[in-house]
Protein backbone atom coordinates (compact mmCIF):
# COMPACT_ATOMS: atom_id res chain seq x y z
CA UNK A 1 0.00 0.00 0.00
CA UNK A 2 1.54 3.40 -1.07
CA UNK A 3 1.51 5.97 1.52
CA UNK A 4 -0.22 8.92 1.05
CA UNK A 5 0.44 10.85 4.41
CA UNK A 6 2.44 10.37 7.17
CA UNK A 7 2.15 11.77 10.44
CA UNK A 8 4.95 10.98 12.83
CA UNK A 9 4.68 11.73 16.64
CA UNK A 10 3.21 15.25 15.17
CA UNK A 11 1.60 17.65 17.58
CA UNK A 12 -0.91 20.74 16.64
CA UNK A 13 -1.99 23.33 18.59
CA UNK A 14 -2.56 27.84 18.08
CA UNK A 15 0.36 29.73 19.26
CA UNK A 16 2.18 27.64 22.43
CA UNK A 17 -0.66 26.21 23.16
CA UNK A 18 -0.66 22.44 22.17
CA UNK A 19 -4.05 20.76 21.00
CA UNK A 20 -3.70 17.18 19.74
CA UNK A 21 -0.02 15.57 20.32
CA UNK A 22 2.03 12.29 19.83
CA UNK A 23 -0.37 11.84 16.64
CA UNK A 24 1.18 8.77 14.46
CA UNK A 25 -0.77 8.11 11.13
CA UNK A 26 -0.31 6.39 7.96
CA UNK A 27 -3.13 6.89 5.27
CA UNK A 28 -2.66 4.59 2.18
CA UNK A 29 -4.48 4.44 -1.54
CA UNK A 30 -8.01 3.07 -0.70
CA UNK A 31 -8.67 3.93 3.58
CA UNK A 32 -11.81 6.02 3.80
CA UNK A 33 -11.27 7.32 7.66
CA UNK A 34 -12.94 9.01 9.68
CA UNK A 35 -12.34 11.51 12.04
CA UNK A 36 -14.61 11.42 15.49
CA UNK A 37 -14.49 12.71 19.06
CA UNK A 38 -16.64 15.07 21.54
CA UNK A 39 -16.70 18.43 20.64
CA UNK A 40 -13.65 20.58 21.83
CA UNK A 41 -11.31 17.64 21.74
CA UNK A 42 -9.13 18.87 18.82
CA UNK A 43 -10.84 17.10 15.68
CA UNK A 44 -11.05 20.62 13.43
CA UNK A 45 -7.19 20.87 15.09
CA UNK A 46 -5.75 17.64 13.74
CA UNK A 47 -7.52 18.48 10.43
CA UNK A 48 -6.20 21.52 10.10
CA UNK A 49 -2.94 20.00 10.64
CA UNK A 50 -3.28 17.20 7.61
CA UNK A 51 -4.20 19.67 5.30
CA UNK A 52 -1.13 22.37 6.07
CA UNK A 53 -3.36 25.17 7.52
CA UNK A 54 -1.49 24.81 10.70
CA UNK A 55 2.28 23.74 11.13
CA UNK A 56 3.38 21.44 13.40
CA UNK A 57 4.08 22.18 16.71
CA UNK A 58 6.32 18.64 17.12
CA UNK A 59 7.01 15.82 14.86
CA UNK A 60 6.91 15.69 11.72
CA UNK A 61 3.49 15.72 8.66
CA UNK A 62 4.71 13.87 5.49
CA UNK A 63 2.60 14.34 2.20
CA UNK A 64 3.31 12.20 -0.56
CA UNK A 65 0.36 12.60 -2.55
CA UNK A 66 0.65 14.85 -5.35
CA UNK A 67 -2.66 16.46 -4.92
CA UNK A 68 -4.89 16.32 -2.13
CA UNK A 69 -8.38 17.64 -2.88
CA UNK A 70 -10.36 19.48 0.26
CA UNK A 71 -14.13 20.10 0.81
CA UNK A 72 -14.20 22.95 3.41
CA UNK A 73 -17.74 23.64 5.41
CA UNK A 74 -20.52 24.94 3.04
CA UNK A 75 -21.55 27.09 5.52
CA UNK A 76 -18.01 28.89 5.41
CA UNK A 77 -18.97 30.32 2.05
CA UNK A 78 -20.57 33.04 1.46
CA UNK A 79 -23.88 33.03 -0.71
CA UNK A 80 -23.13 36.62 -1.20
CA UNK A 81 -20.66 35.69 -4.12
CA UNK A 82 -22.99 35.76 -7.56
CA UNK A 83 -20.88 32.53 -8.53
CA UNK A 84 -22.47 29.91 -11.08
CA UNK A 85 -22.02 26.17 -10.34
CA UNK A 86 -19.32 25.87 -13.29
CA UNK A 87 -17.12 28.80 -11.72
CA UNK A 88 -17.13 26.99 -8.46
CA UNK A 89 -15.78 23.78 -9.81
CA UNK A 90 -13.27 25.96 -11.89
CA UNK A 91 -11.71 27.18 -8.96
CA UNK A 92 -10.33 23.71 -8.15
CA UNK A 93 -7.90 24.28 -11.21
CA UNK A 94 -6.57 27.70 -9.70
CA UNK A 95 -3.93 25.84 -8.47
CA UNK A 96 -2.75 25.10 -11.78
CA UNK A 97 -3.14 28.48 -13.26
CA UNK A 98 -0.98 31.67 -13.17
CA UNK A 99 -2.18 34.87 -14.38
CA UNK A 100 -4.29 35.53 -17.24
CA UNK A 101 -4.07 31.93 -18.43
CA UNK A 102 -7.58 30.96 -19.06
CA UNK A 103 -8.91 27.31 -18.20
CA UNK A 104 -7.68 24.55 -20.27
CA UNK A 105 -10.03 22.81 -22.96
CA UNK A 106 -8.97 19.82 -21.02
CA UNK A 107 -10.10 21.59 -17.33
CA UNK A 108 -13.24 22.49 -18.77
CA UNK A 109 -13.83 19.03 -20.15
CA UNK A 110 -12.70 17.69 -16.61
CA UNK A 111 -15.10 20.27 -14.76
CA UNK A 112 -18.04 18.90 -16.69
CA UNK A 113 -16.62 15.21 -15.80
CA UNK A 114 -16.50 16.48 -12.48
CA UNK A 115 -19.63 17.84 -11.93
CA UNK A 116 -20.85 14.64 -14.12
CA UNK A 117 -19.37 12.31 -11.14
CA UNK A 118 -21.10 14.19 -8.23
CA UNK A 119 -25.24 13.57 -10.53
CA UNK A 120 -24.87 18.14 -11.38
CA UNK A 121 -24.47 18.09 -14.67
CA UNK A 122 -27.62 19.56 -15.60
CA UNK A 123 -26.95 22.51 -12.99
CA UNK A 124 -23.90 23.69 -14.32
CA UNK A 125 -25.29 27.13 -15.25
CA UNK A 126 -27.05 27.35 -11.96
CA UNK A 127 -26.39 30.09 -9.23
CA UNK A 128 -24.36 27.81 -6.75
CA UNK A 129 -25.89 29.77 -4.18
CA UNK A 130 -29.41 28.77 -5.49
CA UNK A 131 -28.59 24.84 -4.76
CA UNK A 132 -30.25 23.15 -1.59
CA UNK A 133 -27.08 22.46 1.16
CA UNK A 134 -26.58 18.65 -0.30
CA UNK A 135 -26.54 19.74 -3.79
CA UNK A 136 -23.95 22.45 -2.62
CA UNK A 137 -22.07 19.80 -1.11
CA UNK A 138 -21.49 17.93 -4.18
CA UNK A 139 -20.72 20.97 -6.16
CA UNK A 140 -17.35 21.64 -3.65
CA UNK A 141 -16.88 17.61 -3.90
CA UNK A 142 -16.32 18.21 -7.22
CA UNK A 143 -14.28 20.96 -6.84
CA UNK A 144 -12.01 19.04 -4.88
CA UNK A 145 -11.92 16.41 -7.73
CA UNK A 146 -10.75 19.17 -10.01
CA UNK A 147 -7.56 18.75 -8.74
CA UNK A 148 -7.20 14.95 -9.41
CA UNK A 149 -6.86 14.11 -6.11
CA UNK A 150 -5.86 10.69 -4.35
CA UNK A 151 -6.84 11.89 -1.28
CA UNK A 152 -9.93 13.48 -0.16
CA UNK A 153 -10.27 15.70 3.03
CA UNK A 154 -14.01 17.04 4.01
CA UNK A 155 -14.82 18.76 7.00
CA UNK A 156 -18.66 18.13 8.58
CA UNK A 157 -19.53 16.97 4.23
CA UNK A 158 -23.15 16.23 5.56
CA UNK A 159 -23.92 18.88 8.35
CA UNK A 160 -26.79 20.28 7.86
CA UNK A 161 -28.44 18.19 4.80
CA UNK A 162 -31.64 16.27 4.71
CA UNK A 163 -31.62 12.41 5.20
CA UNK A 164 -31.74 12.42 1.38
CA UNK A 165 -28.81 14.73 1.04
CA UNK A 166 -26.79 12.76 3.13
CA UNK A 167 -27.76 9.51 1.79
CA UNK A 168 -26.32 11.22 -1.72
CA UNK A 169 -23.60 12.18 -0.54
CA UNK A 170 -22.21 9.27 1.51
CA UNK A 171 -23.27 6.96 -1.77
CA UNK A 172 -20.82 9.58 -4.08
CA UNK A 173 -18.14 9.16 -1.31
CA UNK A 174 -18.26 4.89 -0.85
CA UNK A 175 -18.61 4.95 -4.75
CA UNK A 176 -14.94 7.11 -4.70
CA UNK A 177 -13.24 4.95 -2.12
CA UNK A 178 -14.70 1.99 -3.64
CA UNK A 179 -14.08 2.70 -7.62
CA UNK A 180 -11.74 4.88 -8.02
CA UNK A 181 -9.05 3.65 -5.24
CA UNK A 182 -9.33 7.45 -3.69
CA UNK A 183 -8.40 7.40 0.35
CA UNK A 184 -10.87 9.89 2.28
CA UNK A 185 -10.48 11.24 5.36
CA UNK A 186 -13.47 13.14 6.73
CA UNK A 187 -14.27 14.36 10.38
CA UNK A 188 -17.66 14.59 11.47
CA UNK A 189 -19.84 15.26 14.69
CA UNK A 190 -22.89 12.71 13.21
CA UNK A 191 -21.48 9.35 14.09
CA UNK A 192 -24.08 7.52 12.18
CA UNK A 193 -23.01 8.74 9.07
CA UNK A 194 -19.30 7.79 9.84
CA UNK A 195 -20.46 4.31 11.03
CA UNK A 196 -22.14 3.34 7.91
CA UNK A 197 -19.16 4.95 5.73
CA UNK A 198 -15.77 4.53 7.23
CA UNK A 199 -13.46 1.50 7.25
CA UNK A 200 -11.85 3.28 10.24
CA UNK A 201 -11.96 5.88 12.80
CA UNK A 202 -9.09 8.67 14.34
CA UNK A 203 -11.05 8.96 17.95
CA UNK A 204 -10.11 12.28 19.21
CA UNK A 205 -10.33 13.08 23.21
CA UNK A 206 -7.80 14.75 25.40
CA UNK A 207 -5.45 15.77 23.24
CA UNK A 208 -4.78 12.28 22.39
CA UNK A 209 -5.22 10.53 19.23
CA UNK A 210 -6.32 7.04 18.83
CA UNK A 211 -6.52 4.77 15.29
CA UNK A 212 -9.35 1.72 15.70
CA UNK A 213 -11.82 0.16 14.05
CA UNK A 214 -15.80 1.06 13.78
CA UNK A 215 -16.64 -0.94 15.97
CA UNK A 216 -14.00 -0.47 18.35
CA UNK A 217 -13.71 3.55 18.27
CA UNK A 218 -17.68 3.72 17.83
CA UNK A 219 -18.38 1.24 21.00
CA UNK A 220 -21.05 2.06 23.05
CA UNK A 221 -19.23 1.98 26.39
CA UNK A 222 -16.61 4.21 24.52
CA UNK A 223 -19.21 6.92 23.70
CA UNK A 224 -21.10 6.89 26.49
CA UNK A 225 -17.88 8.21 28.51
CA UNK A 226 -17.93 11.37 26.22
CA UNK A 227 -21.64 11.59 24.48
CA UNK A 228 -25.06 12.12 27.14
CA UNK A 229 -27.07 11.20 24.05
CA UNK A 230 -25.16 8.22 22.53
CA UNK A 231 -28.21 6.47 21.56
CA UNK A 232 -29.89 9.00 19.37
CA UNK A 233 -26.34 10.17 17.93
CA UNK A 234 -26.03 6.26 16.28
CA UNK A 235 -29.49 5.99 15.38
CA UNK A 236 -29.55 9.11 12.93
CA UNK A 237 -28.94 6.97 10.58
CA UNK A 238 -29.67 8.34 7.13
CA UNK B 1 -11.84 74.27 -10.98
CA UNK B 2 -14.09 75.27 -13.39
CA UNK B 3 -18.14 75.72 -12.47
CA UNK B 4 -20.35 75.51 -15.72
CA UNK B 5 -22.62 78.92 -15.05
CA UNK B 6 -24.92 80.57 -17.41
CA UNK B 7 -22.02 81.81 -20.00
CA UNK B 8 -22.29 77.84 -21.22
CA UNK B 9 -25.99 77.96 -21.98
CA UNK B 10 -25.06 78.28 -25.37
CA UNK B 11 -21.99 75.97 -25.73
CA UNK B 12 -22.49 72.90 -28.21
CA UNK B 13 -22.72 69.42 -26.64
CA UNK B 14 -19.24 68.93 -28.80
CA UNK B 15 -17.92 72.12 -27.23
CA UNK B 16 -18.42 71.19 -23.94
CA UNK B 17 -17.14 67.80 -24.23
CA UNK B 18 -14.50 69.38 -25.78
CA UNK B 19 -13.41 71.96 -23.24
CA UNK B 20 -13.92 69.38 -20.49
CA UNK B 21 -12.35 66.72 -22.32
CA UNK B 22 -10.40 65.47 -19.21
CA UNK B 23 -12.91 66.04 -16.44
CA UNK B 24 -15.18 63.44 -18.68
CA UNK B 25 -12.57 61.08 -19.29
CA UNK B 26 -11.55 61.26 -15.83
CA UNK B 27 -14.80 60.20 -15.02
CA UNK B 28 -15.60 58.05 -17.50
CA UNK B 29 -12.15 55.67 -16.44
CA UNK B 30 -13.46 55.80 -12.59
CA UNK B 31 -17.05 54.51 -13.98
CA UNK B 32 -15.37 51.49 -15.38
CA UNK B 33 -12.69 50.54 -12.81
CA UNK B 34 -13.76 52.19 -9.09
CA UNK B 35 -17.05 49.25 -9.66
CA UNK B 36 -15.08 46.65 -9.84
CA UNK B 37 -13.20 47.49 -7.22
CA UNK B 38 -16.74 48.33 -5.47
CA UNK B 39 -17.67 44.30 -6.26
CA UNK B 40 -14.78 43.31 -4.08
CA UNK B 41 -15.25 45.65 -1.46
CA UNK B 42 -19.28 44.63 -1.67
CA UNK B 43 -18.82 40.44 -1.40
CA UNK B 44 -16.18 40.60 1.23
CA UNK B 45 -18.93 42.75 3.33
CA UNK B 46 -16.12 45.62 3.41
CA UNK B 47 -18.63 48.03 1.35
CA UNK B 48 -18.52 51.03 4.21
CA UNK B 49 -15.10 50.47 3.71
CA UNK B 50 -15.91 52.68 0.51
CA UNK B 51 -17.47 56.14 2.42
CA UNK B 52 -14.19 55.95 5.23
CA UNK B 53 -11.40 55.32 2.78
CA UNK B 54 -12.20 58.91 0.36
CA UNK B 55 -12.90 60.91 3.77
CA UNK B 56 -9.18 59.68 4.89
CA UNK B 57 -8.49 60.67 1.39
CA UNK B 58 -10.14 63.57 1.88
CA UNK B 59 -8.30 64.58 5.54
CA UNK B 60 -4.64 63.36 4.11
CA UNK B 61 -5.05 66.17 1.61
CA UNK B 62 -6.15 68.75 4.35
CA UNK B 63 -3.42 67.81 5.68
CA UNK B 64 -0.96 68.14 3.01
CA UNK B 65 -2.40 71.98 2.74
CA UNK B 66 -1.95 72.31 6.42
CA UNK B 67 2.17 71.42 6.80
CA UNK B 68 2.78 72.99 3.17
CA UNK B 69 4.69 75.80 4.43
CA UNK B 70 6.97 73.39 6.79
CA UNK B 71 7.28 71.40 3.95
CA UNK B 72 8.46 73.60 1.71
CA UNK B 73 10.87 75.28 4.77
CA UNK B 74 12.18 71.78 5.86
CA UNK B 75 12.09 69.36 2.57
CA UNK B 76 11.29 70.77 0.09
CA UNK B 77 9.26 70.29 -3.30
CA UNK B 78 11.19 71.20 -6.26
CA UNK B 79 12.42 74.47 -6.03
CA UNK B 80 8.71 75.80 -5.01
CA UNK B 81 7.53 78.39 -2.38
CA UNK B 82 4.58 78.05 -0.50
CA UNK B 83 2.81 80.37 -2.57
CA UNK B 84 4.01 79.30 -6.11
CA UNK B 85 3.12 75.82 -4.95
CA UNK B 86 -0.13 76.29 -4.64
CA UNK B 87 -0.41 77.47 -8.14
CA UNK B 88 1.56 74.62 -9.42
CA UNK B 89 -0.67 71.53 -10.56
CA UNK B 90 2.17 68.93 -11.24
CA UNK B 91 3.77 69.31 -7.90
CA UNK B 92 1.24 70.14 -6.11
CA UNK B 93 -0.73 67.28 -7.29
CA UNK B 94 1.79 64.73 -6.59
CA UNK B 95 2.19 66.15 -2.75
CA UNK B 96 -1.37 66.03 -2.04
CA UNK B 97 -1.82 62.48 -4.16
CA UNK B 98 1.05 61.38 -1.88
CA UNK B 99 -0.57 62.93 1.38
CA UNK B 100 -4.07 60.87 0.06
CA UNK B 101 -2.54 57.46 -0.36
CA UNK B 102 -0.38 57.57 2.96
CA UNK B 103 -3.89 58.47 4.79
CA UNK B 104 -5.86 56.13 2.75
CA UNK B 105 -3.08 53.02 3.28
CA UNK B 106 -3.18 54.16 7.38
CA UNK B 107 -6.76 54.17 7.73
CA UNK B 108 -6.94 51.08 5.20
CA UNK B 109 -4.50 49.21 7.91
CA UNK B 110 -6.47 50.46 11.15
CA UNK B 111 -9.33 48.89 10.02
CA UNK B 112 -7.66 45.82 8.72
CA UNK B 113 -5.79 45.30 11.97
CA UNK B 114 -8.46 45.94 13.73
CA UNK B 115 -10.71 43.10 11.80
CA UNK B 116 -7.88 40.99 12.90
CA UNK B 117 -8.36 41.28 16.37
CA UNK B 118 -12.73 41.11 16.14
CA UNK B 119 -12.12 44.23 17.56
CA UNK B 120 -16.20 45.51 17.08
CA UNK B 121 -18.50 44.71 14.23
CA UNK B 122 -17.40 45.61 10.80
CA UNK B 123 -20.24 48.58 10.60
CA UNK B 124 -18.96 49.68 14.00
CA UNK B 125 -15.15 49.63 13.09
CA UNK B 126 -16.00 51.56 9.83
CA UNK B 127 -18.05 53.90 10.90
CA UNK B 128 -15.76 54.91 13.82
CA UNK B 129 -12.58 55.59 11.03
CA UNK B 130 -15.43 57.28 9.14
CA UNK B 131 -16.21 59.80 11.75
CA UNK B 132 -12.19 59.91 13.35
CA UNK B 133 -10.79 61.09 9.14
CA UNK B 134 -14.43 63.28 8.85
CA UNK B 135 -13.00 65.46 11.94
CA UNK B 136 -9.96 65.12 11.18
CA UNK B 137 -10.85 66.75 7.97
CA UNK B 138 -12.22 69.57 9.82
CA UNK B 139 -9.21 69.90 12.20
CA UNK B 140 -6.64 70.02 9.53
CA UNK B 141 -9.27 72.48 7.85
CA UNK B 142 -8.95 74.85 10.81
CA UNK B 143 -5.00 75.03 9.97
CA UNK B 144 -5.01 75.55 6.88
CA UNK B 145 -8.16 77.78 4.79
CA UNK B 146 -6.83 76.64 1.54
CA UNK B 147 -7.19 73.22 1.84
CA UNK B 148 -10.35 73.34 3.67
CA UNK B 149 -11.25 74.85 0.57
CA UNK B 150 -10.19 72.69 -1.71
CA UNK B 151 -11.89 69.85 0.42
CA UNK B 152 -15.15 71.62 0.28
CA UNK B 153 -14.85 71.58 -3.50
CA UNK B 154 -14.01 67.92 -3.64
CA UNK B 155 -16.86 67.22 -1.39
CA UNK B 156 -19.18 69.17 -3.70
CA UNK B 157 -18.12 67.05 -6.29
CA UNK B 158 -17.77 69.87 -9.44
CA UNK B 159 -14.94 68.15 -11.20
CA UNK B 160 -15.03 69.65 -14.49
CA UNK B 161 -11.67 71.66 -14.04
CA UNK B 162 -10.18 68.11 -14.40
CA UNK B 163 -6.77 68.82 -16.00
CA UNK B 164 -4.84 66.91 -18.54
CA UNK B 165 -1.99 66.26 -14.95
CA UNK B 166 -4.63 65.00 -12.94
CA UNK B 167 -6.21 62.92 -16.06
CA UNK B 168 -2.59 61.44 -16.36
CA UNK B 169 -1.94 60.58 -13.03
CA UNK B 170 -5.71 59.47 -12.44
CA UNK B 171 -5.32 56.96 -15.69
CA UNK B 172 -2.24 55.64 -14.77
CA UNK B 173 -3.54 54.32 -11.53
CA UNK B 174 -6.76 53.33 -12.38
CA UNK B 175 -5.24 51.26 -15.31
CA UNK B 176 -2.48 49.70 -13.04
CA UNK B 177 -5.39 49.05 -10.94
CA UNK B 178 -7.37 47.45 -13.77
CA UNK B 179 -4.80 45.55 -15.15
CA UNK B 180 -4.10 43.82 -11.65
CA UNK B 181 -8.35 43.09 -11.36
CA UNK B 182 -7.97 41.34 -14.63
CA UNK B 183 -4.14 39.77 -14.35
CA UNK B 184 -4.95 38.44 -10.82
CA UNK B 185 -9.10 38.16 -10.98
CA UNK B 186 -8.86 34.60 -10.21
CA UNK B 187 -6.80 34.45 -7.38
CA UNK B 188 -8.20 37.88 -5.58
CA UNK B 189 -11.72 35.91 -6.00
CA UNK B 190 -10.59 32.62 -4.93
CA UNK B 191 -8.83 34.35 -1.88
CA UNK B 192 -11.86 36.25 -1.08
CA UNK B 193 -14.75 33.68 -1.20
CA UNK B 194 -12.81 30.58 0.31
CA UNK B 195 -9.66 31.53 2.75
CA UNK B 196 -8.61 27.96 3.27
CA UNK B 197 -8.81 26.30 -0.28
CA UNK B 198 -6.90 29.39 -1.37
CA UNK B 199 -4.34 28.00 0.79
CA UNK B 200 -4.45 24.49 0.11
CA UNK B 201 -4.49 24.77 -3.49
CA UNK B 202 -0.79 26.78 -2.73
CA UNK B 203 -1.88 30.04 -2.77
CA UNK B 204 -0.58 32.97 -1.28
CA UNK B 205 -3.39 34.40 0.82
CA UNK B 206 -1.45 36.97 2.53
CA UNK B 207 0.01 38.01 -0.47
CA UNK B 208 -2.80 38.37 -2.33
CA UNK B 209 -5.20 39.98 0.37
CA UNK B 210 -2.15 43.05 0.66
CA UNK B 211 -2.73 43.19 -2.94
CA UNK B 212 -6.44 43.84 -3.57
CA UNK B 213 -6.16 46.14 -0.30
CA UNK B 214 -3.37 48.06 -2.40
CA UNK B 215 -5.00 47.81 -5.32
CA UNK B 216 -7.89 49.49 -3.25
CA UNK B 217 -6.45 52.16 -1.58
CA UNK B 218 -4.97 53.28 -4.62
CA UNK B 219 -7.58 53.35 -6.42
CA UNK B 220 -9.35 55.45 -3.73
CA UNK B 221 -6.92 58.23 -2.84
CA UNK B 222 -5.94 59.06 -6.82
CA UNK B 223 -10.10 58.88 -6.91
CA UNK B 224 -10.73 61.01 -3.83
CA UNK B 225 -7.96 63.41 -5.25
CA UNK B 226 -8.82 63.83 -8.46
CA UNK B 227 -12.82 63.63 -8.66
CA UNK B 228 -13.88 64.03 -4.97
CA UNK B 229 -15.14 61.73 -2.27
CA UNK B 230 -18.45 62.00 -3.46
CA UNK B 231 -18.55 60.49 -6.89
CA UNK B 232 -16.03 57.81 -5.64
CA UNK B 233 -17.99 56.56 -3.09
CA UNK B 234 -20.96 55.95 -5.55
CA UNK B 235 -19.16 54.47 -7.81
CA UNK B 236 -17.89 51.96 -5.45
CA UNK B 237 -20.71 51.13 -3.92
CA UNK B 238 -23.78 52.12 -5.85
CA UNK B 239 -23.35 50.25 -9.81
CA UNK B 240 -22.10 46.51 -7.49
CA UNK B 241 -25.18 47.01 -5.75
CA UNK B 242 -27.64 47.28 -8.37
CA UNK B 243 -25.63 44.41 -10.54
CA UNK B 244 -25.47 42.08 -7.44
CA UNK B 245 -29.40 41.17 -8.21
CA UNK B 246 -29.16 40.53 -11.87
CA UNK B 247 -25.69 38.83 -12.23
CA UNK B 248 -25.62 35.48 -12.73
CA UNK B 249 -22.03 34.78 -12.34
CA UNK B 250 -18.80 36.73 -11.12
CA UNK B 251 -17.44 37.39 -14.62
CA UNK B 252 -21.36 38.61 -15.12
CA UNK B 253 -20.94 40.36 -11.98
CA UNK B 254 -18.17 42.60 -12.83
CA UNK B 255 -18.98 43.15 -16.14
CA UNK B 256 -22.31 44.50 -15.41
CA UNK B 257 -21.25 46.83 -12.42
CA UNK B 258 -18.40 48.42 -15.50
CA UNK B 259 -21.02 48.65 -17.39
CA UNK B 260 -23.85 50.43 -15.11
CA UNK B 261 -20.90 52.52 -14.00
CA UNK B 262 -20.21 53.94 -17.64
CA UNK B 263 -23.68 54.46 -18.30
CA UNK B 264 -23.93 56.30 -14.84
CA UNK B 265 -21.03 58.60 -16.03
CA UNK B 266 -22.87 59.40 -19.20
CA UNK B 267 -25.87 60.18 -17.84
CA UNK B 268 -24.71 61.77 -15.07
CA UNK B 269 -22.78 64.19 -17.69
CA UNK B 270 -26.18 64.97 -19.16
CA UNK B 271 -27.68 65.82 -16.16
CA UNK B 272 -25.17 68.04 -14.74
CA UNK B 273 -25.02 69.92 -18.09
CA UNK B 274 -28.56 70.00 -18.94
CA UNK B 275 -29.97 70.92 -15.11
CA UNK B 276 -26.39 72.93 -14.49
CA UNK B 277 -25.91 70.49 -11.09
CA UNK B 278 -22.51 69.80 -10.43
CA UNK B 279 -21.23 66.70 -11.89
CA UNK B 280 -20.33 64.00 -9.18
CA UNK B 281 -23.44 64.31 -7.61
CA UNK B 282 -25.00 64.34 -10.68
CA UNK B 283 -23.09 60.42 -11.41
CA UNK B 284 -23.76 59.52 -8.44
CA UNK B 285 -27.68 60.17 -8.50
CA UNK B 286 -27.66 58.59 -12.25
CA UNK B 287 -26.03 55.28 -10.42
CA UNK B 288 -29.13 55.37 -8.04
CA UNK B 289 -31.69 55.15 -10.58
CA UNK B 290 -29.82 52.08 -12.19
CA UNK B 291 -30.89 50.48 -8.27
CA UNK B 292 -34.71 50.83 -9.25
CA UNK B 293 -34.89 47.79 -11.44
CA UNK B 294 -33.59 45.89 -8.43
CA UNK B 295 -36.81 47.11 -6.47
CA UNK B 296 -38.83 45.03 -8.74
CA UNK B 297 -38.83 40.92 -8.26
CA UNK B 298 -36.74 39.25 -10.83
CA UNK B 299 -38.72 36.40 -12.15
CA UNK B 300 -35.87 33.32 -12.72
CA UNK B 301 -36.45 30.39 -15.40
CA UNK B 302 -35.92 27.31 -13.46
Amino acid sequence: MSVLLRLDRAAFGYGRRTVVSGVDLAVGAGDFLGIVGPNGSGKTTLFRGILGLIPPLAGRVERTSAAIGYVPQRETLDPIYPLSVTEVVAMGAYGRLRGLRTLRRVDRDLARDCLARVGLAERAHDAFASLSGGQRQRVLIARALMTRPQLLLLDEPTSGVDRGAQAHILELLIGLNTREHMAILLVSHQLAMVRDAVKSCLWVANGMVERGSVADVLAPERLAESYTTVSSMLEDAP
Amino acid sequence: MIALDDTLADVSWIERISLFRWALSAALIAGIVCPIAGVFLLVRRTSFQGIALPQFATAGVVFGFAILPWWIEHIGLGDLTAESALSDTHAAMNYHFAWAAVFTFVGLAALVWTGRRNLGSEIGRTAAAFAIANAATYLFGRLSPIGKGHADQLLTGEVLGVGLHEFETLAVVLGLSLLIFVWFQRDLLLVSFDRETARVLGKHVTAFEGLLNVVVGLTVSVGTMTLGPTMLFGLLVLPPLAARRFASSMTNFFLLSSGIGVLAVVLGVVISFELDFPLGPSIVAAAALALLPGAFPVRRST
